[in-house]
């Protein structure tokens, strides 16, 4: 192929990395700037917004209250998702359409759609707009980040060997399970873990319709500081970018991420 | 070979296995959503009734969906086409290092989406932001009142920052597929780079183009957080308006809502269902 005038193409890359990096790099900045709104550069540092941040009643309560959902949907997801993804590969593999299509339907559904059809069908008392509702709509709407990390290492490993050797040896499905195959298939797992715990961490849509007031995640507390105080806004925005960053760091590092299709890319828009 | 993996023998109980994750999704996803389905075509009585879909011809639901259409078709073509030229870019860059520097760049940044990210967007390009200050200052051109990143035109660049790497994270594996010995014959033949492109290499790429493009607007239509965090109420687009059944804050009216979902759903169906196809086209010259 002829090559291209590279001028163009660092322009192109340079443009790219800027776009990319510049709002990220201002949210930090302004996190910690006494004043920039009038200024090219910030009048002062500081960080008061920090403490103010973290004073304030509702952050740790917001804090541990996303961690809580974002553990439970990795928990829950580990459970249903794993066991049934190996059975499939191993027992029933006329299932496998059927999985491939359950794991793609949460990219057709909406956040938002996702939520009104929950919320019509559990009205009742003791599910109705409870943490258990938001949870189990999270691993809903994150099942496929699950799924497809650990179905690819299930594909990448001999698993139909390691079974029947399992079995052979007199082995039950379970002690195979968490034995020998989550052994084998540990980046999948993990990269799965990370990308659950990640998108629903910064998840807004579902946790504002389905519980609200009553069970607000940190997302929710910094939607309502940006209206209010945008210092505070931009560093609870700072402690969300920097979970998103070590993740991120966490899953290069399992090494989960080179063969990912990027339909897992789709996150809490 | 003897296998002591039961599958052909013992179907039914090997079904069972999966059963209690069959449940799950049924009871949390397809039960509610067939629910949804079955409840737009449903009058106050339970009746059948198309009654919703004509409220929802109202004019504010009419503009929401043709918003939420204009802004996720302009970002999937914005981000189709840049991506395109930014992902060839970095594909073709020499080092390694670099480009898997930049890959690892567009998987962090997809998913810095929602509420943070539209915040960075109000840090940098609000009324005194760092970069409509510096556009003031040294370009001594007024973004505002033109442009605003409270408005539709905040959302398109916006959204372009997770529509970007998305699409350059989809394209460039399909520049990965194309083989050297495909130009090196085209060469030997005679053809020239611009045939090269126009008659090999885009026909290979058009299936994988298409996919990006409608899951771009997949990924733009769905999307809620980043809106609403930017306009609130000022925005007027299908899932907002979805939204707005739920927490009561404009007249409660639940069949509306349904149908607006069911609306909204068919769309993304839609661009799901292109896009499986596409892929599935695209994955011919993959390897």
């Amino acid at each position: 192929m002829k090559e291209r005038p590279p001028v163009l193409q660092s322009l192109l890359v340079a443009l790219f990395i800027t776009y990319m990096i510049v709002p990220i790099i201002a949210t930090y900045i302004f996190s910690i700037a006494t004043q920039w709104d009038i200024t090219l550069m910030p009048e002062g540092y500081t960080l008061e917004w920090y403490q103010t941040a973290f004073d304030h009643p509702y952050f740790s309560i917001t804090l541990t209250n996303s961690f809580i959902v974002s553990i439970a949907a990795v928990l829950v997801g580990l459970l249903f998702i794993v066991p049934t993804t190996y059975w499939v590969h191993t027992r029933v593999p006329a299932a496998k359409p059927l999985l491939d299509l359950l794991m793609i339907l949460p990219f057709g559904i909406p956040a938002v759609v996702l939520a009104l059809a929950l919320i019509r069908v559990y009205s009742f008392p003791p599910l109705a707009r409870s943490p258990f509702l938001l949870i189990s709509a999270c691993v809903i709407f994150s099942m496929p980040f699950m799924y497809r990390p650990v179905s690819n290492s299930l594909m990448a490993v001999d698993v139909h060997t390691l079974t029947e050797s399992a079995l052979s040896l007199g082995a039950n499905t379970l002690q195979i399970l968490i034995r020998v195959i989550a052994p084998n298939i540990m980046p999948g797992i993990l990269s799965g873990s990370l990308l659950v715990f990640a998108t629903v961490f910064a998840e807004f849509t579902l946790a504002n319709l389905i519980t609200g007031a009553s069970f607000k995640t940190f997302p929710l507390l910094l939607v309502e500081f940006t209206r209010r105080d945008g210092r505070i806004a931009a560093a609870l925005s700072v402690i969300s970018f920097t979970v998103a960053w070590l993740a991120s760091l966490a899953l290069l590092w399992v090494g989960g991420r080179g063969r990912k299709p990027t339909e897992e890319a789709l996150g809490a828009r | 070979m003897m296998s002591f993996v039961r599958a052909p023998r013992n179907k039914l109980s090997a079904w069972l296995g999966v059963a209690p994750f069959l449940v799950f999704c049924l009871a949390f996803e397809i039960v509610p959503v067939l629910l949804l389905l079955s409840g737009s075509f449903s009058d106050k009585n339970g009746a059948f009734s198309l009654g919703n879909y004509a409220k929802i011809s109202a004019p504010i639901y009419v503009r929401s969906f043709w918003n939420s259409i204009q802004i996720s078709a302009i970002t999937a073509i914005l981000g189709a086409i840049l991506g395109l030229l930014i992902g060839y870019a970095i594909f073709r860059l020499p080092s390694p290092r670099v480009r898997e520097a930049l890959i690892a760049l567009s998987d962090v940044t997809t998913n810095f989406a929602g509420a943070p990210l539209a915040f960075a967007f109000i840090v940098i390009l609000g009324s005194n932001g760092v970069v409509t200050l510096a556009f003031e200052k040294y370009l001594a051109l007024k973004l505002y009142p033109t442009f605003s990143i409270y408005s539709y035109s905040g959302l398109v660049l916006a959204y372009l920052y997770f529509q970007l790497p998305l699409m350059i994270l989809l394209i460039i594996p399909a520049f990965a597929g194309l083989r050297r010995e495909w130009w090196e014959s085209a060469h030997n033949l005679g053809a020239n780079t611009l045939q090269y492109w126009r008659r090999i290499a885009l026909p290979i790429l058009t299936p994988s183009l298409i996919a990006g493009l409608v899951l771009l607007f997949a990924n733009a239509f769905g999307a809620y957080a980043t809106a609403w965090t930017l306009g609130g109420s000022n925005i007027t687009l299908a899932t907002i308006q979805i939204a707005f059944t739920i927490t009561g804050e404009v007249l409660h009216d639940p069949g509306a809502g349904d149908a607006l979902a069911v609306v909204s759903l068919l769309i993304m169906g839609v661009c799901i269902a292109t896009y499986q196809f596409a892929n599935s086209r695209a994955r011919r010259w993959a390897r």
